[in-house]
């Protein structure tokens, strides 16, 4: 079980969640609603990425696949039947009569991107470095070639509409502050202590008894888990969705976030959502009022990725453990207050 | 299908394709980074092509300009995103390249245009040949030719020259090299310069089929060296050259042979194809430079 | 000529070199001896700049080089052979010679000059000219990584276990050729477990213990001194 600091960490991280979430209620601009729902939402997929990144200190790219695969399994499983005709003329026989709560949808979701991470993933978890990173950006590719493609279920390259709305802030907060404690509690798991001695020493890992290849495998199972419900999370708040809207630059934001914030702790990646949401909405915003002023004679865009990319690169070479890098918040409470009077 | 057909396909798709793997294979080689933001260099080409196309300059010029630009950026992808990180781990390096490559695609976002621009090309470009029997587009042609000529020059720079030899010597044992008294700074930088110049080629020979160039133009590419380089071997030249050729086999075939619903899903199969030889042999088909020891 | 002053290395949480002194006068040869894992190669490596200090001086020439890179160290004059012998192997042996001269690419003439020069001690490379280094035996491949060290005229070798797992007739001619090169007044920091042999050739020698100087004096005094043998001799007899 986990030790008192790290409760503490929960309770803390929890806290925060809350606090914005109700916040943003107590305000109840809809514009901020929306952008607090979307932090809580991107808040589990960069603790899901966390917690295979984190522990196994391996870059993944394909974790936006499986954000994909959560949100196309939930929303097949849950548009009405009548809308289906619309949407997914073409949709197998079995799936077409299919209608649930997006609730049970968002859950089958999240265990479809485990069964496809466990069934796919598990010989890629031997290799290393580029090896690695190559397979697991090629694995992204195919899962999104099949996305693009299977216009069956997916209905191609074309929008996916009729999605039911089911993410709503207190569910979308709610689930964010499981993947926390999921993220915690994996991190002081005997797997997740296991896999970050091997992240700093393979062959000393593998004396102590430990089967790396598997211990990844373990943590890439949970990581896509949370992608999954994520990405489900994603689809019924939006309500229709793109494979386009699954690609790169959406792997780019979650890949900034946690490597803002600091990808070797649970703390680093609320603080990295927390910190990129605000500025990149900060920027959002004002780009969104230079093109509403109409001095320039295009559309500005561009300018909050750029801006992301290049803090991201100063993060990594000025502070390449992020701004959380190595302890979680409650550490540094715990231990204070132990020392106190 | 005409076989002669068949083989100017092959051949000219894997020219360019042989270029491009090229390309992200010296970078590779040496540093071991896999550098996601190779194909932006072939969009710097891309941009800097149309924004001197309205100068008068002749096209060869142009063309001259596009190639110069992707040298620089090439070295500009060493300074700034390479260097800084260099000591950390090799995560942080593939990051920041993953980074530079959507810093760059985004300023061509911010200070050019999402839409589409033209990229002057010469007339010769878009004319036919009949040659062999079959009726052929004139740039698949230059596209052979620019490639044997590219794979030729690069061939003797890297047999014949001392900073190619020292190159292939830092290829096989960074450390050592270093120990000749040969700078690392140098060699990095080289590699970086002739990635830039080989994108530099493949970006006229790539949007001379497309005729203009947006600020994704770069992914494809990517992607295509990625697969080359796997299948060529990850670490050796003559493997990335082979891989692309291949590579160009296997699509072309693919093309003549596979129903329009399958192959679509062209690149799901070779992705997995990847992912495979990957697991098989983690360094690629094409053994590179047996490594020496190091303690 | 060379002055190590208290040279710390550290691999992660391992200390291998705890705070080493030593000296290398001009056209002196000094060994370095020790046991497997004492830290010689280390110290070695240290000084060549491929291993990083985390502590302690380096100077040249009374000129301070602690912290220079590898390849500034070769332009200093300072050349070494690592003990893994590593040629590069998919390249002929002329071109690893060329390499060695990397530095003195401008003066093609007195690179060929020298060249011919080491055919002279290394008749055997001039044979195998073309072939590539990974070919050759591991004998050759040592006579071959030290001739290509002296390609970039060193006023410094360093020498990491010249002898190591080679033929007791190659050792033997890999000795005679330290011994004409000191002669010829080349300075040489030599590390060797062949202790007698490296003794016998050599003006001052040192012996390392777990990363620190155990002892130092005239090669002469160190081999006569028995007590010191089961520190450096290991299993050898």
């Amino acid at each position: 079980m986990m030790a008192r600091r790290n409760w503490l960490t929960f309770v803390l991280l929890g806290g925060v969640i809350v606090l914005v979430a109700v916040a943003a209620d107590l305000v109840g601009d809809r514009l901020l609603l929306r952008i607090t729902t979307n932090l809580c939402i991107s808040m589990v997929l960069v603790v899901g990425l966390q917690i295979f990144m984190g522990n196994s200190g391996i870059l993944s790219f394909a974790h936006v696949g499986f954000m994909g695969v959560g949100a196309y399994t939930s929303a097949v499983l849950t548009i009405p039947v009548q809308m289906k005709g619309m949407a997914l003329p073409n949709l197998y026989p079995f799936l077409a009569d299919v209608a649930m709560l997006p609730v049970v949808g968002m859950a089958l979701g999240g265990l479809a991107a485990a069964l496809v991470a466990a069934l796919a993933v598990y010989p890629l978890m031997r290799l290393s470095d580029a090896a690695a990173v190559i397979t697991s950006f090629a694995l992204f590719v195919v899962l999104h070639t099949i996305m693009y493609h299977w216009s069956d279920v997916t209905n191609g390259p074309r929008t996916l509409f009729g999605i039911p709305k089911g993410t709503t802030l207190p569910l979308a907060a709610g689930v964010a502050i499981v993947a926390v404690l999921a993220a915690l509690l994996f991190k002081e798991s005997r797997v997740g202590r296991l896999l970050r001695a091997s992240r700093d020493d393979e062959i000393a890992a593998a004396s102590l008894g430990a089967h790396i290849p598997r211990l990844r495998w373990q943590a890439f199972i949970v990581s896509a888990l949370l992608a999954g419900i994520g990405g489900a999370l994603w689809g019924h708040f939006i309500t229709s969705f793109s494979p386009k809207q699954l690609w790169l630059k959406e792997t780019f934001v979650i890949l900034a976030m946690l490597v803002i914030g600091g990808p070797r702790t649970v703390t680093g990646a609320v603080v990295g959502v927390l910190v990129v949401t605000a500025s990149f909405e900060g920027l959002r915003s004002l780009e969104g009022a230079i093109n509403r002023a109409d001095v320039l004679s295009e559309p500005l865009v561009g300018m909050t990725e750029l801006t992301l990319a290049v803090a991201m690169i100063a993060v990594l070479a000025l502070r390449p453990g992020g701004i959380c890098p190595s302890r979680e918040v409650g550490y540094y409470l715990f231990r204070r207050r132990s020392r106190g009077p | 299908m005409n076989p002669a057909q068949f083989v100017l396909d092959v051949l000219s798709l894997g020219g360019a394709y042989a270029l491009m793997a090229l390309g992200l294979v010296i970078v590779y080689g040496i540093l071991r980074l896999v550098n996601f933001a190779y194909g932006e260099l072939i969009m710097v080409s891309g941009y800097t092509m149309f924004l001197v196309s309205g100068s008068g300059l002749p096209w060869l010029a142009m063309a001259a300009c596009g190639v110069i630009m992707a040298v620089a950026a090439g070295i500009a992808t060493d300074y700034l995103a390479f260097r800084p990180v260099r000591a950390k781990s090799v995560t942080a390096v593939l990051i920041t390249s993953f980074a530079f490559s959507t810093l760059l695609q985004n300023a061509a976002l911010l200070f050019i245009s999402p839409r589409p621009r033209a990229v002057p090309l010469p007339e010769l470009f878009s004319r036919t040949v009949e040659f062999a029997g079959v009726i052929t587009p004139v740039r698949n042609l230059i596209t052979i030719a620019v490639a044997v000529i590219m794979l030729g020059i690069f061939s003797w720079l890297m047999r014949s020259t001392a900073l190619g030899i020292a190159m292939r010597a830092a290829a096989t044992n960074f450390r050592m090299a270093r120990m000749m008294g040969i700078p690392a700074n140098l060699i990095i930088s080289a590699a970086f310069a002739i990635s830039g110049l080989l994108a530099g080629a493949v970006a006229i020979l790539w949007i001379g089929r497309i005729g203009t160039v947006v600020p994704g133009i770069g992914l494809q590419p990517l992607l295509i060296a990625f697969i080359a380089t796997v299948i060529g071997g990850m670490r050796s030249l003559q493997g990335a050259v082979l891989g692309g050729f291949l590579l160009a086999l296997i699509d072309t075939s693919l093309n003549y042979t596979l129903p329009q619903d399958l192959l679509k899903f062209r690149d799901a199969f070779t992705f997995s194809l990847v992912i495979l030889i990957l697991l098989w042999r983690p360094e690629g088909i094409v053994r590179g430079p047996a490594s020496g020891q190091r303690t | 000529m060379l002055d190590i002053d208290s040279l710390e290395v550290s691999y992660g949480a391992v200390r291998a070199v705890r705070g080493v002194s030593l000296r290398v006068r001009k056209g002196e040869l000094v060994t370095l001896l020790g046991a497997n894992g004492a830290g010689k190669s280390s110290t070695l490596m240290a000084i060549a700049g491929a291993v990083r200090a985390t502590a302690g001086r380096v100077r040249l020439d009374g000129a301070d080089v602690s912290g220079a890179t590898p390849e500034a160290m070769v332009r200093r004059g300072v050349a070494a052979v690592p003990e893994t012998r590593d040629v590069f192997p998919d390249l002929t042996v002329a071109q690893n010679l060329q390499l060695g001269a990397f530095t003195r690419r401008r003066d093609q003439a007195g690179v060929l000059h020298d060249r011919d020069t080491h055919f002279a001690r290394f008749p055997i490379l001039a044979e195998r000219l073309h072939l590539p280094a990974g070919n050759l035996s591991g004998g050759e491949q040592q006579m071959l990584v030290i001739a290509r060290a002296l390609m970039s005229r060193p006023a410094v070798l360093l020498l990491d276990e010249p002898s190591l797992g080679l033929a007791p007739l190659v050792v033997d001619q890999i000795f005679g050729m330290i011994r004409s090169l000191k002669e010829s007044g080349l300075t040489i920091l030599l590390v060797e477990q062949n202790a007698a042999k490296a003794l016998a050739v050599s003006d001052h020698a040192y012996v390392m213990r777990l990363g620190r100087i155990e002892a130092e004096g005239p090669a002469s005094e160190i081999a006569a001194a028995t007590e010191l043998k089961s520190l450096y001799l290991g299993a050898e007899p």
